[in-house]
C-alpha cells in the first residue's frame, strides 16, 4: 500500500553490516560534503554514495530517483536564487525583465553551483543511512553513545506507533474517498481536519491502551534494546577508511576549483 | 481439582454509572479450558480485566489461589506474572518496534538478566513457531504473527492462567485453527485458559467449561452441552446455536438418532449417524515423536510404512515436516481427524512433540472406550517401536 523508506531499510541487501559503519560512512560522507570548497567533492559523494545505495544495497533505481527528485527540485530553486543575488566576477549571463537588469556574475554562479553540489551529496550520503539503516539501530547507537534512556524509549514507543496510525489514517482517508470526501477543494480541506481530529483522539485512546497493555506485563520503567546486530568486518572498516580518507584527499587537491 | 480463581459477588460500574459487572459468582479449577460467550456489551472484557487486576471492582472480590487480590503494587506485579492476558487487538499489545523487544518487554520488567531474557525470549518465540523473526517490526507481520507474538510475550512470563480476549476474531480460518490448536497444547502443558469468544462453535467444542453472561451477570455455567442445550436461553442472549447441536435438534425431531447430549465434535456425529457394525476393519494411526529427529530420519520412517494421510501436531512438528518437504494433510484438528480417516480403514500418521504423546494416546484410549471401537495406536519414537 505504501512505499515507506522503513521497508526498505528493513529488507536491503546491506541489512546485516554493521550499523555504527554505515552511519560512520554516512555522517563522514556528509561531513565531507558541506566542508569541501570546490563541488567536485560533493559530486563525487553524490555518484558514489548514489551507486552503493542502488548497487550494493540493491535498493530499486527507479525509486531511488523519485526519492531524490524531492530534494534536488527544492535545491535546484534556491540556487536558482543565490546566482541571481550574488554579485562579483565576469557577467556570465544578462536578462531583461520588464526593465530590471538580472544577471549572474561569476561568483553568484560558482557558488550556485557549489549549493547544489554540497545538497545533493548530502542527500544521498542522507538516504544512504536511511535506506540501509531501521531507525531501530540508529537507536541503539544513541543509547550506547550516551542518549538518556527516557529519550531512547520514548523515540521507541513513538517509532511503533507511527505505524498504527499511518494504518489507521490511510483507512480513514480511503472511508472519506469512498464516500467522495476529496471531491473539490473546500471538502478536501474538511475532510483533513476531520481525519486530524479523530487521529488525535484515537492516538489519546492508544495511549490509555499502551499503559494498560503495559500494566498487563509488569512494567517498571524498562524496555529492552536489541542487540547492536553485526559486528563490523575488517574488510568493510578498511574499504570504508579508504573511502573517506580517498574522499577528503579529493576535496583537499580540488579546493580551489572552480567549475565557471 | 483446585480452584484457582474465583470471584465472590464482584460488581462494577463505569465512571458513567453504567452497570458493567452485576454480582458475578464464579469460581475456576486449574487446569481448565473456559469459555466466556455473550452479547456485546455483556461485560466478558470487563470480566477479564478484573481477572489481573488491571479493573478494581467497586463490590466484591476477587480470589487468586484462595487469596483475596490486593491491589498494592507488589501483590499487583505477582498477579500480572501468574494471569497473562492477551487483547482481542495484538496492534494494542505489541508496542515495541521489534518482535524480540516486546516478547522480552515480560522479563526484562522481571528483573531478569539479560542473559536469561534472551533465553526465555528465544524459548517463547520458538514455541509459537516464530523463531527468526527476531529482528522484524510488528507491522511486518500477518495478523496470525502477530497473535502468536502476543501469546509469546505472555508465555515468556510462565504464566499460570492465560486469559484471551477473542483469540481468534480478525484470523483467516487456519490461522485462528492453529492458535486454538497451541492453546491446547499449552493447556495440556498444564496452563489454565480462559477465553472470550463470539464463536460458538469454537466455544462448544473447545471449551471444558462455558460461561454465558448477559447484560453483567452470569446466565449459565457448565459444559458446552448444558449451555448451548437450552435454545431459549442462547436466542435471549442474541447468540445462536452451534451447528453441531441445530443439526443434533433436527436429527432427533426427525427420529434419526438418539443420544442422551448433543454430540461434540463431527466425531461424534458420525457415529451418531453409523453405529458401530458387526465387522470392521480399523486403520492404524502412528505416531511419531519428532523431539530431536532429524529431516532424514522422519523421510526413513515416513518410508518404511505405508499410510494414506499424514499429519502434523505443534509447531515444531510443523516446522519439522516443512524442512523435510512432506506436504501434510491434516495441521489442525489432527486427532479427530486421524480417527475419523482410521475409521475408514486407513492408516494415519501424525507427528507430534514429545509432550503431545501421551495425549494423543490418552484421547485415542477414550474414543475407543467411548465408542467401542479400538483403534490400534503405535508409537514411533526415533524408529524404535513401542506397542502401546
Amino acid at each position: 500500500m505504501h512505499d515507506l523508506l522503513d521497508d526498505y531499510a528493513h529488507s536491503n541487501a546491506l541489512r546485516e553490516t554493521s550499523a555504527r559503519l554505515k552511519l560512520l560512512l554516512g555522517l563522514g560522507a556528509i561531513l565531507l560534503c558541506v566542508s569541501s570548497s570546490s563541488p567536485i567533492a560533493p559530486l563525487f559523494i553524490a555518484l558514489t554514495m548514489s551507486l552503493a545505495t542502488v548497487r550494493l544495497a540493491k535498493i530499486p533505481a527507479r525509486f531511488y530517483c523519485t526519492l531524490l527528485l524531492i530534494p534536488s527540485s527544492f535545491s535546484i530553486l534556491s540556487a536558482v536564487v543565490v546566482a541571481f543575488m550574488h554579485g562579483g566576477g565576469e557577467q556570465l549571463f544578462a536578462l531583461n525583465l520588464l526593465g530590471i537588469d538580472l544577471g549572474i556574475r561569476e561568483e553568484g554562479g560558482n557558488l550556485a553551483l557549489l549549493l547544489i553540489a554540497r545538497t545533493f551529496g548530502g542527500m544521498c550520503s542522507l538516504f544512504f543511512i536511511a535506506l540501509t539503516t531501521p531507525m531501530l539501530e540508529l537507536f541503539s547507537i544513541g543509547k550506547s553513545l550516551g542518549l538518556p534512556d527516557f529519550l531512547v524509549e520514548l523515540s521507541m514507543l513513538m517509532y511503533r506507533y507511527i505505524f498504527v496510525f499511518l494504518d489507521q489514517a490511510a483507512r480513514i482517508h480511503s472511508a472519506q474517498v469512498m464516500r467522495l470526501g476529496d471531491a473539490g477543494f473546500k471538502s478536501t480541506l474538511s475532510s483533513f481536519s476531520m481525519l486530524s481530529s479523530v487521529l488525535f483522539l484515537r492516538s489519546w485512546e492508544q495511549g490509555e491502551r499502551l499503559i494498560v497493555a503495559m500494566d498487563c506485563r509488569c512494567y517498571d520503567g524498562k524496555l529492552d534494546l536489541m542487540d547492536q546486530g553485526e559486528r563490523a568486518k575488517p574488510a568493510a572498516i578498511i574499504a570504508v577508511a579508504v573511502y573517506l580518507i580517498a574522499t577528503a584527499a579529493i576535496a583537499v587537491l580540488t579546493r580551489n576549483i572552480l567549475i565557471l | 481439582m483446585t480452584t484457582i480463581l474465583e470471584t465472590r459477588s464482584l460488581c462494577y460500574s463505569y465512571g458513567d454509572g453504567t452497570q458493567a459487572l452485576r454480582d458475578v459468582c464464579i469460581s475456576l479449577e486449574q487446569g481448565r479450558k473456559v469459555a466466556l460467550v455473550g452479547p456485546n456489551g455483556a461485560g466478558k472484557s470487563t470480566l477479564m480485566l478484573m481477572f489481573n487486576g488491571i479493573l478494581r471492582p467497586s463490590n466484591g472480590e476477587v480470589i487468586f489461589r484462595g487469596r483475596p487480590m490486593s491491589y498494592d503494587a507488589a501483590s499487583l506485579r505477582s498477579i500480572r506474572r501468574t494471569v497473562g492476558m492477551v487483547f482481542q487487538n495484538s496492534d494494542d499489545q505489541l508496542f515495541a518496534p521489534t518482535v524480540f523487544q516486546d516478547v522480552a518487554f515480560g522479563p526484562t520488567n522481571l528483573g531478569y538478566s539479560a542473559e536469561k531474557v534472551s533465553r526465555y525470549v528465544g524459548f517463547a518465540l520458538q514455541y509459537v513457531g516464530l523463531s527468526g523473526y527476531e529482528r522484524r517490526p510488528p507491522h511486518h507481520l500477518s495478523g496470525g504473527e502477530k497473535k502468536r507474538v502476543a501469546i509469546a510475550g505472555i508465555l515468556a512470563m510462565e504464566p499460570e492462567v492465560m486469559i484471551l480476549d477473542e483469540p481468534t476474531s480478525n484470523l483467516d480460518p487456519a490461522s485462528s485453527e492453529e492458535i486454538m490448536e497451541m492453546l491446547d497444547e499449552l493447556n495440556s502443558g498444564g496452563k489454565t485458559l480462559i477465553i472470550s469468544t463470539h464463536d460458538v462453535d469454537l466455544a462448544y467444542r473447545w471449551a471444558d467449561e462455558v460461561i454465558l453472561m448477559k447484560e453483567g451477570s452470569v446466565a449459565r455455567r457448565g459444559t458446552g452441552q448444558e449451555v448451548f442445550g437450552d435454545s431459549r436461553l442462547v436466542k435471549d442472549a442474541r447468540l445462536k446455536l452451534p451447528l453441531l447441536v441445530e443439526l443434533y435438534q433436527e436429527l432427533t425431531g426427525r427420529g434419526i438418532a438418539q443420544r442422551s447430549a448433543p454430540p461434540r465434535n463431527i466425531l461424534e456425529l458420525c457415529d451418531l449417524l453409523q453405529p458401530k457394525a458387526e465387522t470392521e476393519t480399523l486403520g492404524r494411526i502412528y505416531i511419531c515423536n519428532v523431539d530431536g529427529a532429524e529431516e532424514k530420519q522422519i523421510s526413513a520412517v515416513l518410508e518404511r510404512i505405508s499410510v494414506s494421510f499424514k499429519g502434523a501436531m505443534g509447531t515444531s512438528a510443523k516446522s519439522l515436516a516443512e524442512r523435510c518437504g512432506i506436504s501434510m494433510d491434516f495441521t489442525y484438528g489432527v486427532i479427530d481427524k486421524c480417527i475419523l480417516k482410521a475409521l475408514l480403514g486407513k492408516n494415519c500418521i501424525i507427528l507430534t512433540s514429545g509432550g503431545m504423546v501421551d495425549h494423543i494416546m490418552k484421547r485415542i484410549k477414550a474414543y475407543g472406550q467411548e465408542s467401542g471401537r479400538r483403534i490400534e495406536a503405535t508409537c514411533l519414537c526415533h524408529g524404535t517401536e513401542k506397542l502401546k
